[in-house]
């Protein structure tokens, strides 16, 4: 699977087989210690954003509310700013 | 508007199915997602894992529909939250459309749980709401992405 910014999908890989590992093998397991993949995290990041800023995706105009607090009028999961 | 719930039972324990569904994409039989980005992660005090992601999407609407819609842009970003627990059993997944949002809205949640009597056994709940606005192929739309949604949440159960 690519990443938004084509020169990122390599790092992307490098990061999801890192946490995936950290999924099936520790968190699923009971293991309550962070996932080691800070750094390869930290540098994929880096290359997202700017792909992000670069194709103008407005990825902060929504304010999530995540699943445990919905409670809007007509919209039950999110709200949305005026855009 | 439409609002829209189901619920489908996999055959395989929690574990399983959660992990199939944390690489949900790529799926080959879901060409919808072209992309996908992890914008933020990390565990809550609760130990509850919390991500943040965004999809690029590929509606493929049918060209008529683009006509109407004046819009040659069928690629649309999504924006997900997925919560999982694993002392619960529980992965709760919210999504919402970021872009697009002048003419349609979906939103989408799914729980997966597992089933109450047998542990061996899946239970996801989805639900939508789906909402076109100003065209009047709204309920055409809006009855097309249901039966595509409901579609691509049973295809998490295929393993290849």
């Amino acid at each position: 699977m690519n990443s938004v910014g084509e020169a990122c999908t390599d790092l992307k890989r490098e990061y999801d087989q890192c946490f995936n590992r950290w999924f099936a093998e520790k968190f699923l397991k009971g293991d309550r210690s962070g996932d080691p993949c800070t750094e390869s995290f930290r540098v994929y990041q880096r290359c997202v954003q700017k792909a992000i800023r670069e194709k103008e995706i407005p990825v902060d105009g929504v304010d999530f509310m995540g699943p445990d607090k919905g409670s809007g009028k007509d919209r039950s999961f999110f709200s949305f700013n005026a855009s | 508007m439409k609002i829209w719930s189901t619920e489908h039972v996999f055959s395989y324990p929690w574990e399983t199915v959660i992990k199939a569904a944390m690489r949900k994409y790529p799926n080959p039989m879901n060409p919808n997602v072209v992309g996908v980005d992890v914008l933020d992660r990390g565990l809550d005090t609760e130990g509850r894992l919390h991500s943040h992601r965004l999809l690029s999407t590929e509606w493929g609407l049918p060209g008529i529909v683009r006509a109407i819609l004046g819009t040659n842009h069928t690629q649309t970003y999504v924006k997900e939250h997925s919560i999982v627990d694993p002392e619960e059993k529980k992965m709760e997944l919210c999504s919402t459309n970021i872009t697009l949002t002048n003419l349609i809205s979906v939103d989408e949640r799914l729980l997966y749980r597992p089933h109450p009597d047998n542990p061996e056994v899946t239970v996801l709940t989805q639900e939508a709401i789906i909402t076109v606005k100003g065209v009047s192929l709204s309920s055409y739309l809006e009855g097309m992405m249901a039966r595509r949604m409901s579609a691509n949440a049973r295809k998490v159960s295929i393993i290849w």
